[in-house]
């Protein structure tokens, strides 16, 4: 009945599964906290998750791979909790209950994360090879993967699977953010709490009442599309900038493997959070609030600092390939636009980040060790927590539409068929936004109580980030200026995101002005544009660069009519939903809130947003089931579809395991379309011998 | 110059390194315990962690034109040695951050904590760089016995370090009632050199694995592993050399 490692077995096998997880949870739920457990309590719900998900690769995929990660990571995780709880009964705690509300302890939890992280890691195989390394045993330098879908569930060194699995694993997140929003939107349809009631006897899903679990799903959509961003970005460059610079594959393959992997067992543990209790600080994470907020925030923490590791090795991997492993002839000034981006985007995300991990540790210190560093009664400062904080996170703005506004100069040309205007200047604006972007945080803190002299050199910097930004788009429409344009899917996406993100970026030094972003801070305001930023930034220029560089991972392309279907049903519905936004956020709409005073008059509009936030989401399943019916059925592609100038594209697609068999050397400019006879690599077998 | 040459030149250098390093954390101490001038303190940290970088962690390899194919073990270990000093940058930013928590927190006071034993733990760490440098100054020049000597050497040192800091000095602390919970300055000193501890304890793991290998008789002149472990370990001395005045010296005694 069962055929062996199929989409139905998983699923089947996840029902099963999950039902038993959740006999186990509620058993072991009633047996320790002695009441009667909820229907839809954390305990329970936990095993079932846990259970379910595991089950469903095992059906999938068999043991191995991910499932082996996935069944350590649970082992790990109980194994760890008992470890500490048994401690804490040898130490005599029992005073200090031994188990919580939630099963395990919150330091038996917090350590139980952790051991299940790392059980992960060596269960899914992805340290094996430095493993053998440390007991002196040499490995391969490559590991040839089997062709088929079944190496892109386990460990593979190969940077386009990487990039692959980097790309799918953000969609998936971006699927779950996204689910969440449209519940709290719903919710907001109309003013009054309708299904997520206040009453716990009406609604109580892990242990949350209505409004707790809004604040849950709220904060975790912040952080989960965070996260998924991180994810994207870092799949379109895995996949893309090896190509681009000509190298076999990144300059560290073992840690490139290890960085996506490490982020699999984070986007667990911040799932992980909803069912513990969940957390009501946003996804920011602030003390006292998150030194208060349930074990929940505890996950929260502890997977933010794990998805950071992901985020760091792989920049710093980018970095090293990118000065180390160019073709020959390949200069600074002559790498595609997109390095360039690469590079900026991850100066900041390998020394930033660790400000985020550092601060969210400290809070998560703060609450189990009593150490009062943001604790004004121990003699600590809440405001250095959002100093640290900021440091990373506004940077971490910059991280997540480099990237993308790279994506931008390196389509443009190839659709408007002119060269790039001001290469130059592109490439030092990417650097110029980075750099800008260390000494901006502290906008963010202008209502909360800094230093009032800190503001207005704050308020300078912020409005400086303009000017770089600005080159960009100049530079932009100085190439589409009198070019032959051809619109199909990845130009439209292309064409939006210059839309949106300048919708995006007019509305920013509104906020950066002290008088003014005393009025909009916290408002719906807010909200609107930084979406605007973050869909032009990231999410359009997200979906060109699928959509262009698609037929080079499969040899087919992507349907031309449902691309066009949801770039047409998608750009609507969402600018509509950051104008109505902003608009209610100017009349004074506050953020992060479950419900709202009908008399505000609001009820209308976010009618409407719901309706656009259903419309973009429909948006994102057509394009879903483009993608998976595609893969196999879409046109065959195997040529240069764009007819770009680009090094990949002058090979066949897919690509080969060991990108190209002939080594090519850079021998002009890289974008000077309609110039005759000019060309920007020439492939050789000499190439390859170089420095 | 002749190799044997060459050798006794970088292991005297080693030693002269070693001996300002020492008078000037000797020279730190004086000025803390006199004047306690914080901008001297600071720049002597500063001085002594430029010599470590440049004379200790070799710095300046990272500007060495590797000629030959991009498959050639030389080329892959500068590669591999931009991968280290990528990550070393990106480490400093926890400690940096963990460095603005204090001076938040603190200011220009210091916990009240055991001098002697701060002095101490301060040389032994030191100390330790010391027989780290010889012992990869011999890899270097082939002598693999002499590197096994000196890494252990080294590894014991830096063992009776975390030993001090952990299992003598917090519980001296606690004693003295600075806890993780009695205050700001509590949760500074331990926040840091529990980092930093634990820091120590990776770069143990990594001697352990690199002085194994070492027996087997795994590396030649092709010892990279030995020189990132080398390397990785003076990275935790240099953060020291920057905790320990920050901890133990300067300013005024908290409250």
């Amino acid at each position: 009945m069962i055929k062996k490692n199929t989409v139905g077995s998983g699923l089947l096998l996840l029902l099963i599964a999950g039902a038993v997880g959740y006999g186990i949870g509620f058993g072991l739920d009633a047996l320790i906290s002695g009441g009667t457990p909820k229907l839809a309590g954390a305990v329970p719900s936990a095993f079932a998750l846990l259970f379910a998900v595991s089950a469903f690769f095992f059906g999938l995929y068999g043991y191995r791979g991910i499932t082996r990660g996935l069944v350590w990571q649970v082992m790990g995780t109980l194994l760890g909790g008992l470890f500490v709880t048994g401690i804490r009964a040898l130490m005599g705690m029992t005073g200090n209950k031994l188990f919580g509300a939630f099963f395990f302890s919150e330091p038996a939890w917090v350590f139980g994360a952790l051991m299940g992280v790392i059980s992960f890691l060596v269960g899914v195989g992805v340290m094996d090879d430095w493993m053998k390394w440390a007991r002196g045993i040499d490995t391969p330098e490559h590991h040839e993967d089997k062709p088929g879908w079944e190496k892109y569930f386990g460990v593979s060194l190969d940077h386009k699977v990487i990039g692959i699995q980097y790309t799918v694993t953000a969609l998936v997140l971006i699927s779950v953010g996204g689910l969440f929003a449209l519940i709290f939107r719903t919710e907001l349809a109309q003013s009054g709490l309708q299904f997520l009631s206040a009453d716990p006897t009406k609604f109580n899903v892990f242990n949350q009442t209505g409004p707790q679990f809004y604040n849950t799903l709220m904060s975790l959509h912040g952080m989960i599309m965070i996260v998924s961003i991180l994810l994207g970005i870092s799949g379109i460059i895995n996949y893309v900038v090896p190509l681009l610079v000509g190298a076999q594959d990144m300059a560290f393959p073992r840690m490139n493997a290890f960085a996506f992997w490490v982020a699999v067992p984070a986007a667990v543990l911040l799932l992980m959070s909803m069912v513990l209790g969940g957390f009501d600080t946003g996804w920011t994470g602030y003390p006292p609030l998150s030194s208060r907020a349930p074990v929940g925030v505890q996950m929260f923490f502890w997977g933010v600092f794990t998805a950071g590791w992901s985020s760091i090795l792989g920049a710093l991997n980018v970095i090293a390939t990118v000065l180390r492993m160019r073709a020959k002839g390949m200069t600074a000034m002559r790498m595609p636009i997109f390095v360039w981006a690469a590079i900026a985007t991850s100066i900041i995300a390998m020394t930033a980040t660790q400000l985020i991990g550092l601060s969210f540790q400290m809070v998560s210190f703060q609450r189990l060790f009593g150490m009062g560093f943001f604790d004004p009664a121990k003699g600590g400062n809440p405001v250095l927590f959002q100093h640290l904080f900021w440091f990373y996170s506004h940077p971490a703005v910059y991280v997540f539409v480099l990237p993308g506004l790279g994506v931008i100069s390196e389509l443009l040309p190839v659709f408007v068929r002119k060269p790039l205007f001001g290469y130059r200047w592109i490439a030092m604006s990417s650097l110029g936004i980075a750099l800008v972007g260390f000494v901006v945080w502290a906008h963010h803190m202008f209502t909360s109580g800094m230093n009032e002299y800190l503001r207005v050199p704050f308020m300078y910097s912020t409005m400086l980030v303009a000017v770089p930004t600005g080159v960009k788009f100049f530079s932009w429409i100085a190439t589409i200026w009198g070019g032959k344009i051809s619109t199909p899917t990845p130009m439209l996406f292309v064409l939006g995101a210059i839309v949106v993100f300048l919708l995006g970026g007019v509305t920013g030094p509104p906020n950066a002005m002290v008088a003014l972003d005393l009025h909009l801070h916290d408002t719906y305001w807010v909200v609107g544009h930084f979406h605007d930023t973050i869909f032009g930034g990231f999410v359009f220029p997200f979906f060109a660069a699928i959509y262009y560089w698609f037929p080079k991972a499969t040899g087919r392309r992507m349907n031309e009519f449902w691309g066009k279907v949801h770039f047409w049903l998608m750009t609507p519905s969402f600018l509509m939903l950051t104008f109505g936004m902003m608009f209610i956020g100017l009349r004074g709409m506050r953020r992060r809130i479950a419900d709202y005073d009908a008399a505000l008059g609001f009820d209308n509009m976010h009618l409407i947003l719901t309706i656009c936030a259903f419309g973009i989401a429909l948006s994102v399943l057509i394009f879903f089931i483009n993608i998976i019916y595609s893969i196999k059925h879409g046109e065959k592609a195997e040529g240069n579809v764009w007819n770009s100038r680009s090094p990949e594209w002058q090979v066949r697609s897919p690509m080969p395991a060991h990108n190209y068999e002939v080594p090519f050397e850079v021998v002009g400019e890289p974008y000077d379309y309609g110039l005759a006879d000019s060309k920007y690599v020439e492939f050789s077998a000499t190439a390859g011998k170089k420095h | 110059m002749t190799h044997k040459q060459e050798k006794s030149s970088m292991l005297s250098q080693g030693v002269f390194i070693f001996v300002y390093l020492a008078v000037l954390t000797v020279l730190e101490f004086g000025i803390a315990i006199t004047f306690n001038s914080a901008v001297l303190l600071v720049a002597i940290a500063l001085v002594k962690a430029v010599l470590v970088v440049y004379y200790y962690m070799h710095i300046y390899k990272l500007n060495a034109e590797h000629e030959g194919d991009e498959d050639s073990y030389e080329y892959k270990s500068g590669t591999n040695r931009i991968g280290l000093w990528l990550f070393l940058v990106s480490d400093s930013f926890v400690f940096g951050g963990l460095m603005v928590m204090r001076i938040n927190l603190l200011g220009l006071t210091h916990p009240h904590l055991d001098q002697t034993l701060g002095l101490i733990v301060t040389g032994v760490l030191l100390v330790s760089s010391f027989f780290m440098n010889r012992g990869e100054t011999l890899m270097a020049n082939g002598d693999r016995k002499g590197f096994i000597t000196n890494t252990l050497i080294t590894f014991v040192l830096g063992l009776g370090f975390l030993i001090g800091v952990v299992f003598v000095e917090w519980p001296n602390a606690i004693a003295e009632g600075i806890t993780p919970g009695s205050g700001p300055a509590g949760a500074a000193f331990f926040m840091m050199t529990g980092m930093h501890a634990f820091h120590v304890l990776t770069g143990l793991i990594f001697l352990l694995v690199v002085l194994n290998n070492a027996r087997r008789g795994l590396y030649d002149e092709k010892h990279y592993p030995v020189e990132a472990a080398a390397v990785y370990w003076h990275f935790v001395d240099v953060v020291w050399i920057f905790f320990y005045p920050a901890l133990y010296l300067i300013g005024a005694i908290a409250k």
